[in-house]
């Protein structure tokens, strides 16, 4: 069978890519102890209850001193940016727990 | 001119050229148009707008869909250029904030993304809003829902089993796209309700489950009594309790989106306003049956029976679409709730501002 003659074409590519952007990661903390910790619940089942036997082993073995808790009004949105900033000038570190 | 990613091929005829693209993994699982370098510059041309520019991007994914992406992507579903207003507007109101792309086009729950055009484009285009509604055989029904899909998988990261993950779902994720049948009703149509004017042409998005057919009695009462216990069906998104922080309402409570079809003159005396009117205190559930099947959690108490739940957060909520068989006997009606609370995302309209002058 003779084979067929091929042309050639441009196709455009309908796809995309993830556009990351650089950033500094936070300096790293070296201990907990009196510490304050934020929690993000994202409002799915067994996020709080998960959060809450977490706080209890970080404040019984790494002296955690403060909670700040948050409960996403719906797991599918992110959180509100007011609530990040906020999160980030009180705290010292952010848990965020992924329900199911 | 398209500015976008280019990719450089051959092929010897039509069936290696659909290959191509299945190679490349590009399409629905269905053949496709070769989105050629020629072919879209065609549709972009139509649009006159720069290919670049911006429709609407998807944050958690880190993704910008373009007028360029969507063009492509029309192609493959077998659009022609003049379906292009539609397909991107639709993107654009996919992708603003209170739809919430995130939420339908990742949740196990298996939204499709249900596009409904309004106003004189849909009479132009021949977009079906009659018998065979949500059927096949009508192109442009067929392939702007199909455009739509494309622009999910494609160019906003919804492939199946990578940031899609949906559990079951449903055959309008392949396409889904009807309009209303505006200009034989009486009733004000979705647009207008949704505060553009008649003259304007529209497409409204929604994160849809299924449409579910209502089968009734030729009387006003057994249609909408009928569509309320279908609306009000255990086992729906809306019945259940999960992943809202509000519990002051013990369920999901979302958008719920009802074509009705039949002779104008079947409903006459009545408003859309008097449907909803009719419908929201009918579409509810006992705590009783709620509990019963742990849609939500809580042991039985007594009056539990006599004690409702609405599952639609207000009226307003109830959209309601005048489409299907005009001259419909037994079938009047389908019932298609959203996959997601309303916090989670609620129907978009849009004007649909490009050019469309056909």
């Amino acid at each position: 069978m003779a084979t067929k003659h091929k042309t050639k074409h441009i196709l455009v590519d309908p796809t995309t890519s993830p556009m990351i952007p650089q950033f500094i990661p936070a300096p790293r903390l070296t201990d907990l102890e009196n510490r304050v910790v934020g929690l993000i619940d994202d409002s799915k089942e067994n996020a709080k209850e998960i959060l809450e036997v977490t706080v209890d082993v970080l404040k019984e073995k790494f002296g955690v001193k403060q909670v700040e808790y948050h409960r996403k009004p719906s797991a599918s949105k992110p959180a509100d940016p007011e609530i990040i900033r906020e999160m980030a000038s009180k705290c010292d570190y952010v848990l965020v727990a992924i329900g199911s | 001119m398209v500015s976008s990613k280019l990719h450089s091929t051959e092929w010897g005829g039509v069936v290696e050229a659909i290959e191509n693209c299945f190679n490349l993994g590009w399409t629905d699982g269905l053949p496709v148009v070769p989105p050629t370098l020629e072919r879209v510059n065609e549709f972009i041309d139509y649009i006159g707008e720069a290919p670049d520019k911006i429709l609407g991007s998807v944050p958690e994914r880190r993704r910008e869909v373009t007028i360029a992406h969507a063009a492509a992507n029309a192609v493959m579903a077998g659009c022609l250029p003049e379906y292009m207003p539609v397909v991107l507007t639709a993107t654009e109101a996919m992708l603003s904030p209170e739809f919430n792309l995130i939420a339908p086009s990742s949740s196990q729950g298996g939204a499709a993304v249900l596009v409904v055009v309004n106003g004189p484009i849909s009479k132009k285009l021949g977009i079906n809003s009659k018998a065979n509604l949500f059927g096949p055989g009508i192109r442009p029904n067929a392939t702007i829902g199909r455009a739509i899909r494309l622009i999910l998988m494609n160019s906003c990261g919804s492939i199946p089993g990578l940031f899609d993950r949906t559990s079951i779902g449903h055959p309008g994720k392949f396409t889904y796209c009807i309009a209303e049948n505006d200009s034989e009703s009486y009733w004000t149509p979705l647009h207008v309700e949704r505060g553009l004017r008649p003259e304007q042409s529209a497409v409204t998005v929604f994160a849809a489950w299924e449409p579910r057919q209502v089968r009734s009695a030729a009387l006003r009462g057994a249609v909408l009594d009928s569509v309320a216990d279908v609306a009000s069906s255990l086992g729906t998104s809306l019945a259940n309790d999960d992943s809202v922080a509000d519990h002051t309402i013990p369920v999901r409570q979302g958008q719920i989106l009802i074509t009705i079809g039949g002779s104008p003159d079947f409903w006459e005396g009545w408003e859309k306003t008097d449907i909803r009117n009719y419908l929201y205190p009918r579409i509810r559930r006992s705590l009783y049956d709620l509990k019963k099947v742990h849609a939500i959690e809580g042991d039985l108490e007594n009056g539990d029976e006599e004690r409702y739940v609405p599952l639609v957060p207000s009226p307003e909520d109830i959209l309601i679409v005048y489409a299907g068989a005009p001259q419909a006997a037994g079938y009047r009606a389908a019932v298609i709730h959203s996959e997601l609370p309303k916090v989670a995302s609620s129907a978009v309209t849009r004007e649909i501002k490009y050019k469309h002058n056909l």
